[in-house]
């Protein structure tokens, strides 16, 4: 701890603390134009200048000068206010004046400041700048007319990000922010520039001019998309959602969004959003009241009874989930499930079954102090890419190791001395078999306290590091160097990402993953974790909750499948468009089909609703409170920002009056029912309402600690022969089938794609944007090409998102699929 | 004591005198306005366009809450207000948003007479307060 004195009061900070910083803590206002808390100290506008007792006869900038022992700090005096005044004068003389049609004015740091410091002439005199606009993308306005040259756009892109867009160009006064050879920015959108731009250079273009800062109400809630969790702030005006706004002070994860965060929540404000209950009358879809539809699916569920099947998504909170529940019991049937009830059996076989838990180990914060990363598969930052920016500030500044074992390149694999494991399609868990096997035969396996080691030894025979590695056409070397990494390193992590399209091997990567958790003693320490997140944003509540089938009852496949033979009498489907996601559309339609009473609760006409007997519409993540909880385990607060659309209810409402409708009792409301649940729910009960505050609450603390240390040996998988083999996964820019409702990923990526490594292409003549047939078994899909060099020979990708590509009429839940192409 | 009220009523009686009458005769007559008079507003137009940028500083500091702003952006790119409305039955003819306008967009001119029957004649739109 160092003890120093600003502006006369005394101040404790750590070691790292700069001056700045300290005084912050002392809560003394140095003003500030390139700091950011998440970013690296750089000094680049010299606003933040103080006196230093010590340090006569200059200033010192605050934010880049470490707090020392004894400092004597003044932050304001008159030769300070001068100074900083000139460093205004100096900005303003380029700056070009155009705050009333400035989106960030009322919000501009340099607005501000010219105010503070009274900067009403200028002493010197300049050519304003006047650049050409960047307006060619659809989602971030860059007007470098307006620039003030911080850098905070450059580094959070690099060090936060890690994609690196920008950089300063030129020299002297012609110095801009500029991106590769100065052509529009083309990158995957995230938005972080935006939100750290200190004025009004970097804009959000679906904003422009659409309100003014001052007049959005601001409220904090959870991104809808994915697992992370990230705090998005709603700017609400006009019962709209005019924009996402960020939150880097109070907010989980640093305030850092992706795409889908910051410019995917248009979809609540769509028109096409369902405002009125429907029932299938003589065939068709026609309104109706919200009591005679409550009566036929009160009707029709307590006809059904027990040949009842539930199948829910994992973005409706846990307040929902629970009345979810609630709704099986009143109708009496354990057949429940949720998100196509294969993809996170990871987690609740696989952990459940080695480390008696059902939940990532430890929290996201704790990654970037690793020194060695596993991600198994390279979508981990396609389903998770904040999650992503961590392990890049892992990588970037505490120089940590990251290996990817993915079947195709992506973001992580370029992050900088990745190592890639890249396998033939389908071998994850081989790969992970020999690590274990590696770790066992070098002895460096961490085996105190673990069991059925002389098991898994005898399971691994097979699994010999030389022979999977050219199994699977990986180099045997750096499967050892990863294994002997992860055991040894102080604090490392294994990340693994779950969700619809990745069905296959789900069980067996959660085996194997925590079996190498064990084995490097990862599991349950603290600073080092196993993760793994689900798709969607309450993907681990629904498992907390324990959306799953009851004992002996029918789990979602199970129940299509019944469904299809014509032994289910009722469905009721919440918050998902299986016929587009789920594996298998034709087992999904026959289903549809066969049912004869199909309710579906959505907040869109979705394909799935479209064939259901009554449509109930529901609300958005932005209309309704509750909670949810990350794939981190931390349950966090909605708030509502604005009204449903006409007469829609929010889940919770729905699952309320259908529960008195059918006789049962259901919680006074979502505080009543989160107190219900989470004395009924494991690791929740001693968290009540007003524990969940800004940065939600984690519940079983930080590092989750295993409730067994059991070693399960199993099975890898087998590549398949075929000469293309498609791959079916999420693609950055879109979450589930919600984001296709939604502009800014839209306006990226409009279209279902087929994706085709360069060596394939040419050899196949196929060119980005011409279309492709795709044969398998189960059908022909067609779609536009697309060119990338993230794919290896023989391999092809879809992502899964379109319900236009039919993907899941040839994808059924294999890890991958023999295809032949045709153009 | 009379003498006084003598002066006070010769000067009452001197304005009864023709030619001393401060009356006007409205409507047949009507008063010059003075400069800074505070009547209907009016938003100055240039070549192609209306002169305001619509930054929303008038609808932020109008007291009475009484005008109505919608920006949006035209074919040039530039900010422009799609909707501009003053809500006359609740403007209290301050003049603040004049004072707070950046670009000289608004301004009151001398015009007074703005009854009307309905209510709805006094919402004034933009291509009204453009005249």
């Amino acid at each position: 701890m160092v003890n120093l004195t600003i502006d006369g009061k005394e101040v404790k900070v750590g070691k790292t603390a700069t001056i700045y910083e300290a005084a912050k803590e002392a809560g003394v206002h140095i003003p500030v134009l390139c700091y950011a808390k998440k970013l690296l100290p750089y000094g680049a506008c010299r606003i933040c200048l103080v006196e230093v007792e010590q340090m006569k006869g200059r200033l010192i900038p605050s934010c880049t000068t470490p707090a020392t022992e004894g400092m004597v700090v003044t932050t304001m005096s008159d030769e300070i206010r001068k100074v900083r005044k000139t460093v205004l004068e100096f900005l303003l003389v380029n700056h070009v004046i155009e705050c009333p049609v400035c989106d960030k004015g009322g919000e501009c740091d340099l607005q501000d400041l010219t105010y503070e410091y009274e900067v009403i002439s200028n002493r010197f005199e300049g050519e304003k700048f006047d650049l050409p606009k960047d307006e060619i993308n659809p989602l971030i306005e860059r007007n470098m007319n307006r620039c003030v040259l911080c850098g905070k756009c450059a580094r959070v892109c690099d060090e936060v990000v890690g994609y690196g867009s920008y950089s300063f160009i030129n020299r002297g006064f012609e110095t801009k922010i500029a991106t590769a050879f100065d052509r529009g920015l083309n990158c995957e959108f995230c938005g972080q520039c935006v939100s750290m731009c200190p004025v009004g250079a970097i804009l959000p273009r679906p904003f422009k001019f659409k309100a003014r800062p001052w007049q959005l109400k601001e409220v904090n809630s959870v991104c809808g998309y994915c697992g992370n969790g990230c705090t998005v702030t709603l700017g609400t005006k006009d019962n709209e959602v005019q924009t996402i706004r960020f939150n880097d002070k109070t907010g989980v994860n640093d305030g850092n969004l992706c795409i889908r965060g910051r410019f995917g929540a248009s979809y609540v404000n769509s028109d096409k959003r369902l405002t009125s209950p429907l029932i299938r009358k003589n065939g068709e879809l026609v309104e109706a009241s919200w009591e005679e539809a409550l009566e036929t699916v009160a009707t029709g569920l307590r006809d059904a009874g027990s040949s009842t099947g539930i199948l829910s998504g994992a973005r409706l909170t846990n307040e929902e989930l629970f009345l979810v529940k609630g709704l099986a019991k009143a109708v009496g049937t354990g057949n429940l499930d949720h998100s196509g009830g294969e993809c996170y059996k990871g987690v609740t076989q696989g952990l459940q079954e080695t480390l008696g838990l059902q939940a990532s180990t430890a929290t996201f914060p704790q990654v970037e102090n690793a020194k060695a990363i596993l991600a198994i598969r390279t979508d981990f930052y396609e389903t998770h890419p904040v999650f992503g920016m961590v392990v890049n500030q892992a990588v970037k500044r505490n120089d940590a190791q990251l290996t990817v074992i993915g079947d195709k390149q992506g973001k992580l694999t370029r992050m900088p001395h990745a190592r890639t494991l890249q396998h033939k399609p389908g071998l994850e868990v081989n790969i992970l078999n020999a690590m274990c096997r590696f770790l066992l035969d070098e002895g460096l396996a961490k085996i105190d306290g673990l069991q059925g080691v002389e098991e898994l030894k005898v399971a691994l025979a097979d699994y010999s590091v030389d022979a999977v590695a050219a199994a699977a056409g990986v180099d045997a070397a750096a499967i050892k160097q990863t294994a002997r990494e992860l055991a040894t390193v102080e604090n490392a992590a294994i990340l693994l990402a779950y969700g619809l399209p990745y069905t296959a091997n789900s069980r067996e990567l959660g085996l194997a993953a925590a079996n190498l958790s064990l084995l490097t003693g990862i599991a349950g320490r603290a600073g080092s974790g196993l993760y793994l997140c689900g798709e969607k944003s309450n993907s681990q509540g629904a498992i907390d909750l324990q959306i799953l089938p009851a004992a002996g009852a029918l789990g979602a496949s199970g129940m299509l499948k019944a469904a299809s033979e014509g032994k289910l009498k009722a469905l009721y489907v919440a918050a998902e468009d299986m016929l587009v996601s789920y594996p298998d559309k034709s087992l999904v339609e026959k289903a549809l089909e066969k049912t004869s009473f199909v309710v579906v609760q959505d907040i869109f006409l979705s394909e799935t609703a479209r064939k259901a007997d009554v449509v109930l519409p529901a609300a958005s993540f932005a209309e309704k409170s509750g909670t949810v909880t990350n794939a981190e385990r931390r349950i966090q607060r909605l708030n509502p920002g604005i009204k449903s659309p006409g007469q829609a209810k929010s889940d919770f409402a729905i699952f309320q009056a259908l529960l008195s409708a059918l006789g049962a009792t259901a919680p006074a409301d979502e505080a009543a029912a989160f107190a219900e649940l989470s004395a009924a729910t494991s690791g929740y009960e001693m968290v009540s309402l007003d524990m969940v505050g800004d940065q939600g609450y984690v519940w079983g603390s930080d590092n989750l600690a295993p409730e067994m240390r059991n070693l399960v040996a199993v099975a890898g998988g087998k590549a398949i022969e075929a000469k293309y083999q498609l791959v079916v996964g999420s693609s950055l820019y879109h979450s589930g089938t919600t984001s296709l409702h939604a502009k800014g990923p839209m306006a990226v990526v409009a279209e279902p794609y087929i994706e085709f490594g360069r060596e394939d292409a040419a050899e196949l003549k196929v060119v980005d944007g011409d279309l492709v047939k795709i044969k398998a078994a189960g059908g022909v899909i067609s779609a536009k090409a697309k060119v990338d060099r993230r794919l290896p020979k023989g391999v092809l990708f879809a992502p899964y998102h379109f319900g236009a590509l039919d993907l899941n009429r040839i994808y059924h839940g294999q890890a991958a699929i023999a295809v032949e192409v045709s153009k | 004591m009379f003498r006084e009220f003598a002066k006070g009523l010769s000067i009452t009686l001197k304005h009864l005198l023709p030619g001393n009458s401060t009356t006007v005769d409205y409507p047949k007559v009507k008063l010059e306005m003075s400069p800074r008079f505070r009547g209907l507003h009016r938003l100055v137009p240039t070549q192609t366009r209306e002169k305001c940028v619509a930054c929303y500083l008038c609808p932020t500091v109008c007291p009475a809450k009484c005008i109505t702003v919608e920006s949006a952006e035209n074919e040039q790119g530039e900010k422009y207000p799609r909707v501009y409305k003053i809500d006359l039955l609740r403007c209290i003819f301050c003049g603040y948003c004049v004072e707070a306008c950046p670009v000289e967009a608004i301004e009151m001119s001398d015009e007074y007479e703005l009854a009307n029957y309905k209510r709805e004649d006094f919402n004034f739109e933009k291509e009204r307060l453009l005249r």
